[in-house]
């Protein structure tokens, strides 16, 4: 069961990027910054749980708040800029985050070992998890414990008023700007809730992996963060959460055995969706048509 | 009562059932030695996955047509592999280690690639045995290619069969300080975000230079002794040294750097493929030093392949080179499965044999009942050894660290071949 904990670990951890994005895009925002705050989460949770032996909820709350103040603050003159613009933007934090993670060196010795981020050798000995105890469904748990809450935080936003702004700024700017909604209020909130989420994200990779460098934060990762909520579509929470399982389970490692292959079958999904359903695999086709179909099956089939 | 029509509706189900059994009686009558190899089969860096399986399959087969392994109870058990692709992703390497460490019977692993995929796969593990608080994955790796020194010591339950290049570079100074006297001064670059390239030169290449009388140019480096790690700082930057980055393409300002240094030996730390870019560039600008160095990782065939005419004359010391009978033959079987051996692949055949000199040493069963006390038993075995027949000698191991101290030699690349030219073992 350990191989299915850790999988589930890890499709978690990634729902949680995801979500992180799709947050950012109900406001029209495409961004790439989100392996950006994803490896500030991950660095500030280790360095708290490692050099300052933090219990692992606090140091993940105070990741999540150290994420989102950078979110916050890019999220101003991230404002000045929209589509491909804010795309290059965001590479470019993203790069300087992941730039300075490769520089950082800060070492303690903590029960006789040296432990700390260690520039290029990057940050090892995150340990939390095991040398506490925990059983991997534990942490399994614990991670889907997150999942859940952020999802249903998105999807309970998605049902207020609160996600009817996010929406009414992605569809169109203007308008909402004539109904008095605050465009950059909206926008800067959206980034710093993004960069919040990836933060906890980040938070407990670095915890299941225990091991970071910079090299887990590249563009790569950025893309498929963003990459979820394309795939999945942006009418549902639920979207990403199918769009993680079809990448990390189907494609990454149910299809392990196909090596290359996997990168070139990934793009072609992409463009396949893109194409035959551009509002994503969840979109609102296949919502009406699950509602249909549930409904079908409570009423009963009518006689024949 | 049970009518003839309702039988016959039974037989697919009593065949579904015999079908789900027969493995299982199949298993108990032949039983077999599994272990699972892992490591870059895709990516960039896939040459070094792909080269690890042609060696381990061929491993096993000479294995298996010598025998196979004696189990605890006197039974012969033939050993069977399998090779999962990792790419060189953390993430990945885990995941592989997990699920060759439930979901299957494999009584080791050898793996993976990359150093920082290994870093991070060797954290999942329990670390010190017999920790009962410690709910890290209890299973044996036994490493074959990520070459970063120290990164065995982090779990009990994992080691490395790699080679220690402090000692290589001491030595190969040594030898080129007598060989080469009319070589006075150094200059080099490495690929600054590959880690093996960049700590190798940085805390290796540079200081054992040192060390041998080679002095730096442009004035040298504060802080640099012939010490382990001194001035490493200072030796990555731009103003000391000229770099580049393992995705480049275009070299030609460290290549003019290099030429403007005049250095008489230059060290070119990276792997081949940007190993390959830069000598090119270097042939281009016709820089010609009197020595040049490369990095351990880049004595493999790949670089001849995509370069040898830009690396005649480099020296490189390497922990495979086929100099002996039996490394000759690995070379061969190597090929045959699609695979190039080379010091880390090589090290998967030895690998493959330690195994079963620690199986038929340990008395392991390989029934699935005794999973758990064989994988103990092989963690056990492997650190009890103190030496194991190696491809170009004894290979001896270092207790509590998981590591090993591999004999070496020196290679030169000459016509499109590596060439031994000196062999410290004799």
């Amino acid at each position: 069961m350990e191989f299915y904990f850790g999988l589930a670990q890890i499709i978690g951890i990634h729902v949680i990027l995801g979500l992180s994005a799709y947050v950012l895009m109900l406001t029209g925002q495409l961004s790439l910054a989100q392996a950006g705050f994803f490896a500030i989460g991950a660095y500030s949770a280790g360095i708290l749980t490692v050099l300052f032996q933090f219990h692992i909820v606090p140091a993940l709350i105070i990741a999540s708040l150290v994420a989102g103040l950078f979110a916050f603050l890019i999220g101003f003159p991230a404002l000045r800029v929209r589509g491909l613009m804010l795309v290059v933007a965001t590479i470019a934090f993203s790069e300087v985050v992941r730039l300075f993670f490769f520089n950082l060196s800060w070492r303690k010795t903590i029960d006789g070992i040296e432990a700390g981020p260690d520039s290029t050798n990057g940050f090892r000995e995150i340990r939390f998890f095991a040398a506490n105890g925990w059983e991997p469904y534990q942490v399994t748990l614990f991670v889907w414990l997150f999942v859940a809450l952020v999802m249903f935080l998105i999807w309970w936003s998605d049902r207020a008023r609160s996600g009817a702004v996010l929406r009414a700024v992605g569809e169109d700017e203007l308008a909402a700007h004539s109904v008095g909604i605050n465009i950059t209020a909206v926008k800067v909130a959206a980034m710093t809730a993004g960069g919040m989420i990836a933060g906890i994200g980040g938070a407990l990779y670095a915890h299941t992996a225990t091991y970071v460098d910079h090299l887990t934060f590249t563009i790569l990762l950025g893309t498929f963060a963003i990459a979820y909520p394309i795939l999945g579509g942006l009418r549902s929470v639920f979207g990403t959460l199918l769009a993680v399982v079809l990448i990390q389970g189907v494609l990454v490692e149910g299809l392990r055995a196909l090596g290359d292959w996997r990168n070139i079958l990934f793009g072609v999904i992409i463009i396949l969706t893109m194409n035959l359903k551009p509002g994503g695999l969840f979109d609102t086709q296949t919502v009406q048509a699950l509602r249909k179909g549930l409904a079908f099956r409570d009423k009963g089939a009518p006689n024949a | 009562m049970f009518y003839p029509k309702n039988l016959a509706g039974l037989l697919p189900a009593a065949a579904c059932v015999v079908m789900l059994l027969l493995p299982g009686l199949s298993q108990a009558q032949e039983r077999t030695v599994k272990i699972a190899g892992w490591g870059a089969k895709s990516g960039p860096l896939r040459s070094f996955g792909v080269n690890s399986e042609a060696v381990l399959k061929a491993a096993v087969e000479s294995i298996n047509a010598a025998g196979g392994v004696s189990l605890g109870d006197g039974t012969r058990a033939m050993m069977e592999m399998e090779y999962y692709d990792s790419a060189c992703n953390a993430d990945q390497a885990i995941s592989v280690a997990r699920k060759v460490a439930s979901q299957t019977e494999a009584l080791i692993g050898i793996g993976p690639t990359c150093s920082g995929a290994a870093a991070a796969m060797y954290g999942i593990f329990q670390k010190n045995v017999d920790n009962s608080g410690d709910t890290g994955l209890q299973f044996p790796i036994l490493t074959d290619t990520a070459i970063r020194p120290g990164l065995a010591k982090k779990s009990q339950w994992t080691f490395r069969n790699v080679p220690n290049e402090i000692n290589m570079y001491d030595e190969l100074f040594a030898w080129l300080r007598e060989n080469h006297p009319d070589v006075k001064t150094i200059y080099g670059g490495t690929e600054t975000n590959q880690a093996h390239s960049k700590l190798t030169f940085a805390k290796v290449i540079v200081q054992m230079a040192t060390k041998h009388g080679f002095e730096w140019v442009g004035g040298g480096i504060d802080g640099l002794t012939g010490k382990i790690g001194s001035g490493s700082d200072q030796v990555l930057e731009t103003t000391k040294a000229s770099n580049w980055l393992m995705e480049d393409t275009n070299f030609s300002v460290q290549a003019r750097a290099f030429k403007k240094s005049r250095a008489d030996m230059l060290i070119v730390s990276s792997h081949p493929f940007t190993t390959c870019g830069m000598l090119k560039e270097m042939k281009r600008q016709r820089v010609r030093p009197k020595v040049l160095v490369g990095l351990t990782s880049s004595s493999s065939q790949e670089t001849l392949l995509g370069c040898a005419a830009e690396a005649e004359g480099m020296y490189i010391p390497t922990g495979f080179a086929p100099v002996t009978s039996v490394a000759k033959r690995v070379a061969k079987a190597a090929t045959a499965n699609g695979g190039f051996a080379d010091l880390h692949s090589a090290a998967a055949w030895e690998n493959a044999w330690i195994i079963k000199q620690v199986v038929e040493e340990t008395g392991i069963m390989a029934k699935p009942s005794t999973l758990a006390a064989d994988r103990r038993k092989m963690r056990d075995g492997l650190e009890a050894l103190d030496n194991v027949d190696g491809l170009l000698g004894s290979v001896g191991r270092v207790r509590d660290e998981g590591e090993s101290i591999k004999p070496f030699v020196f290679v030169q690349a000459t016509g499109g071949q590596w060439v031994v030219v000196h062999d410290p073992r004799n």
